[in-house]
């Protein structure tokens, strides 16, 4: 029996301990001095201890210097910790070792009192004791483990009395009595035990005793039971991260529960330890290789080293159990850098630490999800819902999929290292992508290695954009770009990522860092692709119907993932430096005019709508003001989603169906607004639009002509073209000498496109839409334009509905001679539409309500019409064969499809003037005619 | 001490909050609300399609005020919350019997 006596020789009062003053401040401001911290708990035990017991001799006195030496060598440790020098590790430890001693104390102390305790009876230490690693106010559980010689009565008063000693000196012990005999008994009520006992650790008692159980008792249980503890261990895993939206992004993270917090690394840790247990029980030899489990990088124990800090500075702090990293306890934290090693930075803020702590729970979050992907599929794909039943290899090109993971080819069997090819690899992200596979280990291994090369191969142009779109516009889109950040591939591929890695806004509303709030935004909007259920559906549907028709959805998806990019520069206005980002980013991808216009575009305009939603919505001024900004429909519907999205991605509640309503109401407003305003808003003589620069500057020396050329076209025609679409057609114009007559058609096996540019007269429009309808075109878009001189630019864009140029190359020469010959007059049109093909008509999916409307407001000197009407072949040109008939002129069109609708636009005049009521009507009559007689 | 629940226009709430820090109140609950008093909904048409709003997208504010301060409540919300046109929305006072601070039981206008 030892005993540390002569810590306190001589000892008569408090004074002779030298113990700082009672009277030091412990108020409840925390902001003061650590170093004048003393727990206000610690000191009263102290007293407790030493005041009333000093006099007391004997066994008694034994006891009481054992527990004043054990609080003494707390309040050291704690002030080690405070003082900066140790560090979260070695405090717990410290702990774990002091309470070994006082534990070891007060048990001799009652084996002296009782012989009988000396034999059958073991103290073992479990749990976050037993792993040594005993936090400030944590729980310490201690297993009192007996051998079935001695009866459970003769021990209990023992027992209890030295864990009322330890509760007297502030342990808050966690006390339970076993016989070894039930140990070995799995209780699924109380799995928490079993997996407690992994951690065992003899502190004193019978040592042969607690041999038998770490030797024997245990191995067998865990061997017997490792299944059940497993699905057991998984459940409850799946349950807390439930509990806590199953992200790691919370603004005031509780740091043992959360995701990437301490209970994931002990779930780590117990996995482990149970697949080693699982591989032992192996009688026949495993049926498949157990390679063991991923060895423990550096990132993952820098991780758990932060994390024990921050929790006995947690637990310091709060005095009490209480693992929240609350709003003060970062400022705290940052304040005293916890944590951060090297040279504290000038601006080490609340939030940059935060980041820090982001950054570490980030590694131990894949760390546990690794482990737990790891489990044989039959438990884990049940539990976890995961649709891995696939059986079949899948092989691509350097890589396969093997029951739901990514397996990389070997360099022996590829050529080279597919981990460097960034071909390779970047198909592997689109993969998974598209199908929401994951890597498998060995993969992410290799191309985490493989990752300086691959930076070396990598070309950048058109084919990386190529790569980038298939892995935007999958629907796991967001995971994949996850993984990609993860490994260190998307900040390869786009640099300007690294600057918003982990970073904090730090305000009550962002829940997410900004790189995270980046994929959640892409994954809503991926979400709008499918039906959902709940409050949100409605809007989801409706946003999802715009989603579906937009043209160029990759440009979307590519401008969210780079719309934040300008909050890693600390300058004030972040829209504006993520659209500069994005400019070389969409050179280095190569993407034309068009294309990079409308995402960087999109980037700078990006808070738009959100502002505009703050103004009254239902105010002329608030619309009109709004749509001069996006200026074109398909700008507004991208801005649309992407807001809804962006919200979204805020934070979990912040989109609720009110907002979304609002957005919905706003959107509607603006887009009927910029339909009805294209026909006053026109280019003017001395137009100075960078729009009409770029033309100019692509047709040098002939500035004079394209003015008179653009000079009165309604400013969507140059709005929705680019620069080199609007100079061939200026080069058309310009060729009426030779061919009145000008087409150009550009073929493709989605959509085809057909421009005429003539001068302007009757019937034209109806012409053309009689031609496409005789080939058995179907019309998807098309616009008329006419200039101030009179020449029109009409564009058709159009699907093959029988394939016929999709099956004959050189159909396409006699499809445009065919268009021209009937513009020229050498055919009429009706022979060419007595004799086309008529395709089985199908009955439509969803039947379209027919709309006609009038408005007369909308431009100052024509009438707006509009008619939504079910989309059939044909219908175009019965609709403007019907204007032709009544004398109006179009002078400008607008036609859009949207799944079976067909919503046309049409601006008209009559004798030079808007409609009357009574033309109205007669012509409302004559279209809803029309319409019902090419239904049939 | 009174309650003050002003239903206003959603575009007038961070002038009104400001307003009503500016003279010394702090706390307030916002509720998104609907609704619609005289000023009548619309119509809107896209793509063919009707949407009609009958209930106006509104937005509720509730603050308890000590006696003394209600009418300077009332004056700055008010003061930034009216256009002079239908749909400015209403201010309603009721009287509250008491109010506690949940953290450590304050009760009275030192709970406001």
């Amino acid at each position: 029996m030892s005993c540390r006596t002569g810590l306190l020789r001589g000892v008569r009062s408090l004074r002779d301990l030298c113990i700082p003053s009672v009277g030091a401040p412990v108020g409840r401001d925390h902001e003061s001095s650590a170093d004048h911290r003393y727990a206000r708990h610690e000191v009263t035990c102290m007293l407790k201890v030493l005041s009333s017991k000093m006099a007391m001799q004997g066994t008694e006195h034994l006891g009481n210097l054992v527990r004043a030496a054990y609080q003494r060598k707390m309040l050291e440790v704690r002030g080690a910790f405070e003082a900066g020098g140790a560090s979260g590790a070695v405090t717990i430890a410290a702990r774990a070792a002091a309470l070994d001693e006082l534990v070891r104390g007060l048990w001799a102390q009652a084996v002296e009192r009782d012989p009988r305790l000396g034999n059958g009876i073991s103290l073992i230490a479990v749990g976050g004791y037993g792993r040594r690693e005993l936090f400030p106010y944590s729980d310490v559980d201690l297993l009192f483990l007996l051998d079935g010689k001695l009866a459970e009565k003769d021990v209990k008063d023992a027992i209890r009395r030295v864990n009322q000693e330890m509760w007297d000196s502030g342990i808050r012990v966690s006390p339970v009595t076993r016989k070894i005999a039930e140990c070995e008994k799995f209780d699924p009520e109380n799995a928490e035990f079993a997996l407690s006992l992994m951690d065992h650790r003899w502190v004193t008692g019978d040592a042969t005793l607690y041999d038998k159980f770490a030797e024997q008792c245990v191995p067998k249980l865990l061997q017997r039971e490792h299944k059940a503890l497993t699905i057991r261990l998984l459940e409850l895993t799946r349950a807390r991260h439930a509990k806590y939206g199953d992200t790691l992004f919370h603004l005031e993270p509780n740091i043992k529960d959360c995701p990437g917090g301490l209970r994931d690394v002990h779930v780590c840790g117990w996995m482990t330890k149970l697949r080693a247990a699982a591989v032992l029980a192996q009688k026949k030899g495993a049926a498949e290789a157990d390679r063991g489990p991923v060895a423990e990088d550096d990132e993952f124990r820098k991780a758990v080293d932060f994390l024990w800090l921050v929790r006995c500075f947690l637990h310091y702090r709060h005095e009490r159990d209480d693992n929240t990293l609350d709003w003060q306890a970062q400022d705290a934290a940052a304040e005293t850098a916890v944590g951060m090693t090297g040279r504290k930075p000038k601006k080490a803020d609340a939030a940059y630490w935060m980041r820090l702590y982001f950054r570490h729970a980030r590694s131990v979050e894949r760390r546990v999800t690794q482990i737990l992907e790891e489990v044989p599929a039959p438990f884990s794909s049940k539990l976890l819902g995961l649709k891995r039943e696939r059986k079949a290899e899948v092989v691509q090109h350097g890589f396969r999929l093997e029951r739901g993971r990514v397996v990389l080819e070997s360099g022996a069997e590829f050529g080279h290292d597919p981990a460097e090819d960034p071909d390779v690899v970047l198909q592997v992200f689109s993969v998974m992508a598209g199908t929401g596979v994951t890597l498998g280990r060995d993969a992410e291994e290799r191309l985490s290695q493989g990752l300086p090369l691959l930076s070396a191969h990598l070309e950048e142009g058109p084919a990386l954009w190529h790569h980038l779109q298939g892995i935007l516009k999958g629907s796991h889109a967001g995971d994949a770009l996850r993984t990609m950040h993860a490994l260190g591939v998307l900040e390869l591929l786009i640099p300007e990522f690294h600057g918003i890695d982990a970073l904090v806004i730090r305000d009550a509303y962002h829940r997410y860092t900004v790189d995270e709030h980046t994929f959640v935004l892409i994954d809503t909007l991926h979400g709008l692709e499918s039906a959902q259920s709940g409050a949100m559906a409605e809007w989801a549907t409706r946003l999802g119907g715009v989603l579906r028709e937009l043209p160029h959805p990759e440009l979307l998806y590519l401008a969210a993932l780079l719309h934040d990019t300008g909050k890693g520069r600390s300058t004030g206005d972040h829209t504006r430096e993520s659209a500069r980002m994005a400019e070389s980013v969409l050179e280095r991808l190569e993407l034309d005019t068009y294309e990079s216009r409308l995402v960087v575009n999109l980037i700078a305009n990006h808070l738009e709508m959100s502002a505009a939603l703050r103004r009254d919505i239902f105010d002329e001024e608030t619309v009109e003001a709004f749509a001069g900004k996006m200026q074109t429909p398909e700008a507004l519907r991208m801005l649309t989603l992407f807001t809804y999205a962006d919200i979204n991605a805020v934070h979990p509640d912040a989109l609720t169906p009110w907002k979304a309503e609002n957005l919905w109401r706003l959107f509607i407003a603006t887009s009927n607004y910029l339909d009805r305003s294209v026909d006053d808003e026109r280019l003017g003589a001395q137009e100075e639009r960078e729009l009409v620069h770029r033309v100019v500057a692509l047709l040098p020396g002939q500035k004079a002509a394209v003015l008179e050329y653009l000079e009165g076209f309604p400013e969507r025609y140059v709005l929705t073209r680019t620069p080199e679409q609007v100079r061939t057609h200026f080069k058309m114009a310009m060729g009426f000498a030779s061919d009145p007559v000008q087409l150009d058609f550009r073929y493709a096996a989605a959509v085809s496109e057909l421009t005429l540019v003539t001068r302007d007269r009757p019937q034209l429009f109806a012409t053309m839409a009689g031609v496409l309808a005789a080939w058995g075109m179907n019309i998807v878009t098309a616009d008329a334009f006419s200039n101030r001189q009179g020449v029109v630019v009409d564009t058709f864009r159009f699907t093959d509905g029988f394939r016929t140029l999709e099956m004959n190359a050189s159909e396409h020469e006699a499809f445009v001679k065919s268009v021209h010959d009937v513009l020229v007059g050498t055919i009429s049109v009706e022979k060419l539409l007595s004799g086309r093909r008529r395709g089985r008509r199908k009955a439509p999916l969803v039947v379209v309500e027919t709309r006609v409307e009038f408005d007369d407001e909308a431009s100052s000197h024509s009438t707006l019409l509009e008619v939504v009407a079910q989309d059939t072949t044909g219908l175009l040109r019965a609709l403007s064969l019907t204007l032709a008939a009544q004398s109006c002129n179009i002078e400008v069109a607008l036609i859009d499809t949207e799944g079976e609708t067909a919503i046309d636009v049409f601006y008209l005049t009559r004798s030079g003037a808007k409609l009357d009521k009574e033309e109205e009507k007669v012509l409302r009559e004559a279209l809803l005619k029309a319409i019902e007689e090419n239904a049939r | 001490m009174q309650k003050i629940e002003a239903v206003i226009q959603p575009s007038k709430l961070d002038a009104v909050k400001d307003a009503l820090v500016e003279i010394g109140v702090e706390g307030m609950t916002i509720t998104e609300a609907r609704g619609h008093g005289r000023q009548k909904g619309h119509t809107e048409f896209y793509r063919g399609r009707e949407y009609s709003v009958d209930l106006l997208p509104k937005v509720k504010l509730e603050v308890v005020v000590a006696d003394e301060m209600l009418d300077k409540a009332i004056l700055a919300i008010t003061g930034a919350a009216r256009t002079g046109t239908i749909g400015d929305g209403k201010i309603f006072i009721s009287k509250i019997d008491e109010a506690i601070r949940i953290r450590n039981d304050e009760r009275g206008e030192i709970a406001l």
